[in-house]
């Protein structure tokens, strides 16, 4: 991305850019960040296993329990039913530890830096709305199922669909669920995109407008990105959740709501 | 400033074109997360949980203990202020015992002393009188023999025992008459 200071004006592109075909399947410079994010990440992972089976705890690693055993609890406190929590918790945090470790990937140096025949390798991963699309409905989706489980094929169907002549206004709110819905869907997708994106954006405008005073200015947009970056991925995982909460049956719309709060 | 590249180009018809989602891409990534979802799913998030459940079985043992050792250490402490009553009162019984019978005691020798003081005077008394009658007796012996001496020598005559005793005894009865 620092290349851009070099660089007569900043290029942005909305979309990823394909490097190489693998068979029939394009490969873009958002998979390589992502790829490398989801090494990190298994690298972390196991290294936390295998320090707890060891019972020696690194500061990184007690840091990563720390945060593990955070979202857990939360994941725990907004389902309400722990035996269902522990089953979205798999999907919620690994949601929040992909986006978080790629987040902060994307605003390092080399991202952006790093070309092959004039293409950027790296882009962060969340700012390919394929990514973040696909994750938004990896979620709803697991909401429906979830919903499904616990109220039925039909009895979910009912919750949106309401006859008109016995509750009118259920039957009108019912409507605006489904559109609700997608719309959920869609907001989820883009609000991660948009922020780390317009991140993205940022960063190349700030080092093209400052030049060569671009390793003083940078450093405070570095921060800032670092907070968006974890606070987006937070709010990921959290909005997920208590989407997954708000189909479940019995007081988990309080969990829901106290979550929409916190989110 | 900014020139957008050719991957959102106005050839591109359509939001999805336009925010460059591929149909393909969308699946691959999200098939690729759903990997990495389960693979954590199955070999990290147990672990992490099982550590997490065991950590918080031995804070909530350690507490329990805690919470035990605080109720055992009441009723000890309850127990301890119970038989120090129980000893106070104990004290307090056997002083008050203690009081009562060194006051019958002290009433009782008081008595005793009293009663044997008493005897003391009395015997003494008896003692006395005794002493007092055989001092009269001796006396009056005395004084026979001393009036019997005395008339002996006033009538010039030797009485023998007999006849002084006569003569006493006629003398007194004069008088008693």
């Amino acid at each position: 991305m620092l290349t851009t200071i070099a660089s007569a004006t900043p290029t942005v592109s909305v979309a990823p850019e394909t490097l190489f075909h693998i068979g029939s399947m394009p490969v873009t410079n958002s998979q390589m960040l992502g790829t490398l994010g989801v090494l990190i990440l298994l690298t972390i992972m196991f290294g936390a296993v295998r320090a707890v089976r060891k019972g020696s705890r690194s500061r990184l690693m007690h840091l990563m329990l720390w945060a593990f055993e955070s979202l857990y609890d939360t994941t725990v406190e907004v389902i309400g039913d722990k035996a269902v929590a522990r089953k979205v918790m798999p999907l919620s945090v690994t949601l929040l530890f992909f986006f978080l470790i790629n987040n902060w990937l994307g605003i390092l140096p080399f991202v952006g830096a790093v070309k092959y025949h004039g293409t950027e390798v790296f882009r962060g991963a969340a700012a390919d709305m394929n990514m973040t699309f696909a994750l938004a409905i990896i979620s709803m989706t697991t909401a429906q199922v979830w919903a499904i489980r616990k109220h039925g094929f039909l009895g979910n169907i009912r919750r949106y669909l309401i006859s008109p002549l016995k509750d009118p206004l259920h039957s009108f709110e019912g409507v605006l669920e489904i559109v609700a819905e997608f719309s959920r869907t869609l907001a989820l997708s883009l609000r991660i995109f948009g922020n780390v994106f317009g991140g993205e954006v940022l960063l190349a405008v700030i080092a093209y407008l400052s030049s060569y005073a671009a390793s003083l200015s940078l450093p405070l947009f570095y921060v800032l990105e670092l907070f968006v970056g974890a606070v987006q991925a937070y709010v990921f995982f959290m909005l997920t959740v208590a989407f997954i909460s708000l189909g479940l049956p019995n007081g988990e719309d309080a969990h829901a709501d106290a979550a929409a709060d916190k989110a | 400033m900014l020139s957008v590249l050719a991957t959102t180009n106005a050839a591109s018809p359509g939001l999805l074109q336009a925010l460059g989602i591929d149909w393909k891409l969308l699946v691959e990534q999200g098939v690729g997360f759903l990997i990495l979802v389960a693979i954590l799913g199955k070999f990290v998030y147990p672990a992490l949980v099982k550590a997490i459940d065991d950590r918080r079985a031995t804070i909530e043992a350690g507490l329990e203990e805690a919470k035990e050792s605080q109720a055992a250490l009441e009723k000890a402490e309850a127990r301890v202020a119970e038989m120090l009553a129980e000893a106070r009162k104990d004290a307090d019984d056997i002083l008050a015992r203690t009081q009562q019978e060194s006051a019958s005691m002290i009433a009782d020798a008081e008595s005793k002393a009293k009663a044997r003081a008493e005897q003391i005077v009395a015997d003494a008394h008896a003692t006395l009188s005794v002493e007092v009658t055989k001092a009269r007796a001796a006396l009056k012996k005395d004084t026979i023999e001393l009036v019997a001496l005395a008339t002996e020598r006033i009538i010039g005559e030797k009485l023998d025992a007999s006849k002084d005793a006569d003569l006493v005894k006629k003398a007194l009865a004069r008088e008693k008459v």
